[in-house]
């Protein structure tokens, strides 16, 4: 508001021809601002005056808030990194059963190379229906984490759509829940929800739905959306084809590329000179052979069958650690930028805050030396 | 000679150590596992699982999967695997009401498979509990 003044006085200043003491009422006027805002003779100036002082107020209630909100992101920051530590733990009490069951499904695998499978897991049909699986979080203020996978699946949803097959969608997560409930012309078969830390008890309710819509031919094919977790910075959104199950024991993408189950990569959150970093390990299970004289209790078949809804299970549970270790990581480096940028913001606010404070200063002093001179 | 049970679910280790004597559902019915048992495969049904320390005997429900015996070493891989003493008997009594409503309730080829299942984990868990008392 004094720059609207000073721009007054700068017009003023050629038009000469006015009478004087306008100009000069007008020149001095920046340096009269408190005085003048008592006086109700002219209010016009008045009503531009007062901002000034509530713009140091209000400089300050924005620098306060400013603080706080530093002090929030701050506090997010450090509770994620504390959960990534769980979630990795989650994912290490969790390698024995991988790791056995890799090896009993290569073993298997291996004895029914030479039959003909016929597992309904792995029954290749001509696809008609696609469903979705899309991994999502269950909270904001994570950047563009829950986005991304969203965009992902609409992306799909094109696809499937150009090339003219039907979808149905199974949404999991909070954020993407209420994606698709705002877009009624998604078909949605089921919501469910995530939570804080996946359990087998998620995932098994998942892989359910999953198979029983798989097996009742409802679909004849399933991917599961999810954000690969790669490093604290960087994680992937991917699609990765559920159903039908390879009987090999591999998961394959879209585009064909088959990543072997058998190498268990799992992240590692450590800290290395005072910061923390997080190692992806690459384990390579042994598969022991079985001892020959191994016995099947029932068919092969059968033994398969038993085992393919396990290994589902394990792939689902295995996204949904990843997708929330996507999330954390998301999330941790989401707050530490906006803790960087709300300290950047305090600063600019403080140099603009002391500008004002010493012009006001500045200006109250010119008055009085005005007057004073005016005096004499 | 000693018997070395390990139960896995995705989670964690439900149970590893040594056992007397194991009875397992399996899906071609039960089979009793004493020390040095001939190697086999098995497939685990939805069913409860016996276990023989000493003289006790000790109950768990397991949620369909695989067991591999070899060498003195069983190994169950299943999707859950509850002790019978730590199941809520009245949840666990309410949760197979609600299966069996679901059940009667359900249409479709899909609804019944859902239903089917849910309702033989519920039976699993109250057989669980009765075994043990």
């Amino acid at each position: 508001m004094s720059c609207s003044n000073l721009t007054m006085w700068v017009s003023s200043k050629p038009s000469l021809s006015d009478s004087s003491s306008l100009s000069f009422r007008s020149f001095i006027s920046p340096f009269q601002l408190p005085s003048q805002s008592s006086t109700p003779g002219n209010p016009s100036r008045s009503s531009s005056v007062t901002p000034v002082h509530c713009g140091l107020r209000e400089l300050r209630d924005r620098i306060d808030s400013v603080k706080n909100t530093q002090k929030i992101t701050e506090a997010m920051k450090l509770v994620a990194a504390a959960k990534v530590r769980r979630a990795q733990e989650a994912v290490v009490n969790g390698r024995p059963f991988s790791e056995s069951l890799v090896e009993v499904l290569y073993n298997i695998n291996e004895q029914l190379q030479t039959e003909d499978i016929d597992a309904p897991l792995t029954n290749v049909r001509p696809v008609k229906k696609v469903a979705l699986v899309v991994v999502t979080g269950d909270r904001g203020l994570c950047g563009g984490f829950n986005n991304a996978i969203i965009k992902k699946a609409e992306a799909r949803i094109a696809e499937l759509k150009q090339l003219g097959l039907d979808y149905t969608i199974i949404s999991v997560g909070k954020k993407g829940n209420s994606y698709f409930i705002r877009r009624p012309y998604i078909p949605v078969d089921r919501f469910l929800d995530g939570s804080s830390l996946p359990t087998a008890k998620e995932a098994q309710a998942i892989a359910d739905d999953v198979f029983s819509l798989f097996v009742s031919e409802e679909v004849d094919k399933v991917e599961l959306l999810y954000t690969k977790f790669v490093s604290l910075v960087k994680s992937d959104p991917v699609i990765h084809t559920l159903l039908p199950l390879s009987p090999k024991g591999e998961i394959c993408d879209v585009n064909g590329v088959c990543v072997d189950a058998a190498e268990d990569e799992f992240f590692r959150l450590t800290t290395r000179e005072g910061k923390l970093t997080v190692e992806r390990e690459v384990m390579r299970t042994q598969t022991a052979d079985f001892s020959p004289i191994l016995q099947f209790e029932q068919d092969p078949v059968q033994i398969l069958d038993a085992l393919l809804p396990l290994y589902l299970n394990s792939q689902v549970l295995r996204a949904l650690q990843e997708s929330l270790a996507s999330e954390l990581a998301a999330r941790m480096s989401a707050m530490s930028n906006a803790t960087d940028n709300a300290q950047e913001l305090k600063k600019t606010l403080s140099i603009v805050y002391n500008r004002q404070r010493q012009a006001k200063i500045t200006g109250e002093i010119l008055e009085i030396v005005a007057g004073a001179n005016a005096l004499v | 000679m000693t018997l070395n049970l390990c139960v896995l679910t995705p989670n964690r280790i439900v149970w590893d150590s040594e056992v007397k004597e194991i009875i397992l559902s399996t899906n071609s019915g039960q089979i009793g596992v004493l020390p040095n048992h001939a190697p086999i495969a098995t497939a685990v049904d939805i069913g409860i699982l016996r276990i023989r320390l000493n003289d006790q005997w000790l109950t768990m429900a397991l949620m369909g999967g695989f067991a591999r015996i070899g060498n003195n070493e069983i190994t169950i891989l299943v999707n859950d695997a509850e002790r019978g003493s730590d199941i809520d008997p009245q949840e666990a009594q309410q949760a197979l009401e609600i299966a069996e409503a679901n059940l009667r309730k359900a249409e479709g080829k899909r609804q019944t498979i859902e239903a089917n299942l849910a309702l033989r984990r519920a039976r699993t868990r109250v057989e669980a509990i009765n075994a043990i008392s």
